[in-house]
């Protein structure tokens, strides 16, 4: 071996032959880094924002404490646009984006801009969860690892599915969760290629959360005895919540849209819009403090059965946390959708709690903590549109499946109703409204990992437009296409095509031979392709226009022909290797 | 025409003498050029392996009412049809568009992020460095002041990427009719290694045809011999050689090349593709 060889195997790390003994045992060992990595992000996530908090507590009281959420999303976002020059957004979108659209590839940087912005918004009080800022983290470690070791686009989808489960497994101390929600929302398939190495990174996250933080449940709840009744009742929990999600989700994207609304016609510096959002956060907190921050505390106190405020106060701050989380993240703060949706979920089965006893006091419905618990449920399935994700999450964060049943039928209906509204998940509306939603194996993405480019045949026997028809004849015998692109010969610009099947009366016509030129006889009204066209808008063209092939003309020179035929072949080929593993 | 060059546009003197050399550049190989002129004060181009983030220097996005008007006129100047302007289709977040990357070519300054006071000989920036270590298309590195190449340098030094580059250099002295010059720095190693190189990879006849000569210095360092090259000349280069360090840094030729030649520069990167 040289000394250049040596020194390579350190360029090509995936060529090791610990790594190429099988592909699937090479997705289990790097899944079990990622996991790890992604596990220590989130534990440095948790005691970042344990930190902050307690930092934060001392100036609570003051009546300038309203600015603290206005201060601290402002600063998350010069440090995410000043400092890494990063977009901002909620995480989650964006991994998801990068998994559908470009397999997986993501930035360094994101692997802690996130964590840092985002305990800096929620830390000083804006209401927004820790968890898609760490799935995000986590995310970016699996496809940074993934790029190191030079994976396939597939295999690095796996891995970056391997950083996001581990980073949630070990936010909630909740391995399932973290296997089911990245299942369910970034990857979008079950297969046992994938399951496996995220189920590994899923229980090294959850596990090197426990070695580090401890082995406790975020939420412990009392033992529940449900009956018939109240899984009836639960059906109306299932709407209510699936109302709620259906309002956080509108609000939103209102909010959102006010905000740059008000951006565009008002000039000011990109820190004002989250500024603003922060302080009116922060108003709302000065009365309301429990929709503060991600709202773990008070959410461990409805579950416990021991919140005593009564219906209207708990509507209240269900409306106040909405309010609260869309002024936050609608206005450019840093943090995620999970957290709120636990807590407004928690609000919202206290609220329909407290509204069944009203009606029927005598009835003896279960304690409200586990309506506290069935609204979680209900409002992340509905939210993310991802139910067993809201099922496992409960019964891993509480500890028990005493409520299994009613979580099942809350998360089920919720998410269907949801689904009836918002045909689109708060994390996949805007990919699908662009048209960037592309699982692996549809139409859609076949397509759009294809190019005009691939696909052009140049095999065309270019022909000129003073060309005698004679002349054109004899080129005819030779070829074995039926068109042939015309083009100017003085300038070299494209001018039109020749369908023999058009002009077939002429070309057996030996005495036009002479006397007619190909510009006579031309179609110069033809539709045509551009090399950067996308395939979807490009067959919908021939479908209209009950066309097989098309010319491909760029800045008008001819190019080559795409053809229905051709598109077929490789779209065989690339659907083959999208279902390879 | 369906080779396709990407030139990211900067409505500024400095700007424009780069467009000139990509103008020249498509004028000369019959290759389009796609302009894209920046709205955003960055971009994501997504390689095959890396997804590198461009945060360009503000000077970008200096007179966006005259931009494409002066890209335009450029291109117009050097005879060409009138420029592609590339908008981007795909976006990784509201302000940061994703460029496409199927391009053949693509022009760049030295330096693309940082202050264009920063931009002279020995200095190429992280990014620019970073898109000719993952692009399938060798970039084209313009100089100053625009000067039109009329011949072709290529330095060889038998790896891997110097044969890629010697074959570009070999396609574009086809393309061109513009005489190709070989220049080669023995090292540890003797002329019959670099003939060998050449002999495996079937490029004699190539050589043969189209090389005017084949400068082999084996004495003499090599800086020094630099001064041979021809002032007017595009000088093509592989952008690493071997090893781990080098994988790093363009490797220790290039680094001399560029620090030391104020030409226009070609390199190949390690994940090049023949387009042509």
């Amino acid at each position: 071996m040289t000394r250049f060889s040596k020194l390579n195997i350190w360029r090509y790390p995936s060529r090791w032959i610990l790594f190429r003994l099988d592909d699937r045992l090479l997705l289990i060992i790097i899944g079990a880094i990622v996991g790890i990595c992604s596990g220590l992000a989130a534990v440095a996530m948790c005691q970042g924002l344990l930190a902050m908090f307690a930092w934060m507590h001392h100036y609570r009281g003051i009546w300038w404490a309203f600015l603290l959420p206005g201060c601290g999303a402002a600063v998350a976002a010069v440090f995410l646009e000043k400092i890494l020059k990063e977009g901002a957004g909620h995480g989650v979108p964006e991994v998801v984006y990068s998994v559908v659209r470009y397999g997986g590839l993501m930035r360094l940087r994101s692997s802690f801009s996130r964590l840092i912005s985002g305990c800096l918004t929620i830390g000083s009080g804006g209401s927004a969860g820790p968890e898609a800022p760490v799935v995000m983290s986590g995310a970016s470690i699996g496809s940074n690892i993934a790029q190191f070791f030079s994976l396939n686009d597939r295999q690095r989808v796996a891995i970056v599915g391997c950083g996001s489960a581990g980073a949630l497994a070990a936010i909630f101390n909740a391995p399932i969760t973290g296997l089911v929600f990245t299942i369910e929302v970034i990857v979008g398939e079950w297969s046992a290629v994938n399951v496996v190495p995220i189920a590994i990174a899923s229980v090294a996250g959850a596990e090197v959360c426990r070695l580090l933080i401890g082995n406790q449940f975020l939420f412990s709840s009392l033992a529940f005895n449900v009956d018939l009744l109240d899984i009836l009742a639960c059906l109306g929990l299932a709407v209510f919540t699936a109302a709620a999600s259906v309002l956080l989700t509108r609000g939103l994207r209102h909010s959102n849209r006010i905000s740059f609304k008000l951006y565009n016609k008002m000039p000011m510096p990109f820190w004002v819009r989250p500024f603003i959002g922060g302080c009116l956060v922060g108003l709302i907190g000065l009365a309301l403090p429990e929709i503060l921050g991600e709202g773990y505390h008070v959410i461990r106190v409805m579950v416990k059965g021991a919140f005593t405020q009564g219906l209207l106060f708990v509507t209240v701050l269900m409306l106040a946390k909405i309010l609260a989380t869309a002024l936050t993240l609608g206005w450019g703060g840093s943090g995620g959708i999970f957290a709120p949706c636990l807590a407004i979920g928690s609000f919202s089965g206290l609220v329909f709690h407290r509204f069944i006893d009203l009606l029927g006091p005598g009835v003896g419905w279960v304690d409200e903590g586990c309506f506290a618990l069935l609204g979680m449920a209900g409002l992340t399935s509905g939210m993310l549109q991802a139910p067993l994700t809201g099922i496992f999450l409960i019964v891993e964060v509480t500890g028990g499946y005493g409520v299994i049943l009613p979580l099942i039928l809350v998360s089920a209906i919720s998410a269907t109703v949801t689904h009836a509204f918002e045909p689109a998940s708060f994390y996949l509306k805007e990919l699908v409204e662009k048209g960037h939603y592309l699982r692996p194996r549809t139409d859609e993405r076949v397509l759009a990992d294809l190019t005009v480019r691939e696909l052009v045949e140049k095999d065309c026997i270019v022909v000129y437009k003073n060309m005698k028809l004679g002349d054109f004849a004899n080129i005819v015998k030779k070829s074995h296409r039926n068109f042939f692109p015309v083009e100017d010969e003085n300038t070299g610009n494209f001018v039109g095509m020749i369908h023999l099947d058009d002009i077939r009366e002429y070309l057996f016509n030996p005495i036009l031979y002479e006397t007619v030129f190909l510009e006579q006889i031309l179609d110069t009204n033809v539709a045509t392709v551009d090399l950067d066209d996308d395939l979807t808008d490009v067959l919908e063209r021939m479908d209209e226009k009950n066309l097989f092939t098309m010319p491909v003309v760029v800045n008008n020179r001819f190019v080559g022909t795409i053809s229905k035929a051709t598109l077929l072949d490789k779209y065989r080929s690339e659907l083959m290797v999208q279902s390879y593993y | 025409m369906d080779l396709q060059l990407l030139h990211i546009f900067r409505n500024t003197p400095l700007g424009r003498e780069l467009m000139l050399q990509s103008a020249y550049f498509c004028r000369i190989l019959k290759i389009l050029p796609v302009i894209y002129v920046p709205q955003y004060m960055k971009f994501l181009m997504y390689f095959e392996n890396d997804v590198v983030q461009v945060d360009l220097d503000g000077s970008y996005l200096r007179s966006p009412s005259t931009a494409r008007d002066h890209a335009a006129e450029i291109i117009r100047q050097q005879g060409l049809a009138e420029p592609k302007f590339l908008e981007p289709k795909n976006f990784t977040a509201s302000t940061l568009p994703d460029l496409p990357i199927n391009f053949d070519f693509m022009c760049c300054p030295r330096t693309i992020s940082d202050l264009s006071s920063k931009i002279g000989l020995g200095y190429i920036g992280p990014r620019v460095r970073r898109i000719i270590h993952s692009a399938r298309f060798p970039v084209l590195i313009g100089c100053s002041v625009y000067k039109p190449w009329q011949s072709i340098t290529v330095f060889f030094g038998g790896s891997a990427n110097a044969v890629k580059a010697l074959r570009l250099g070999f396609r574009l002295a086809r393309l061109t009719g513009f005489p190709l010059d070989v220049f080669t720095q023995e090292g540890r190693r003797d002329r019959k290694y670099y003939e060998d190189v050449i002999e495996k990879e079937n490029l004699g006849p190539e050589m043969d045809r189209y090389a005017r000569q084949w400068r082999v210095y084996d004495s003499g360092e090599f800086i020094d011999n630099l001064y041979d090259v021809p002032h007017d000349a595009l000088v093509i280069a592989g952008a690493y050689g071997h090893g781990v360090i080098k994988e790093v840094l363009f490797g220790s030729t290039l680094e001399k090349i560029q620090t030391q030649l104020p030409n226009t520069l070609l390199i190949v990167g390690p994940n090049y593709r023949a387009a042509m």
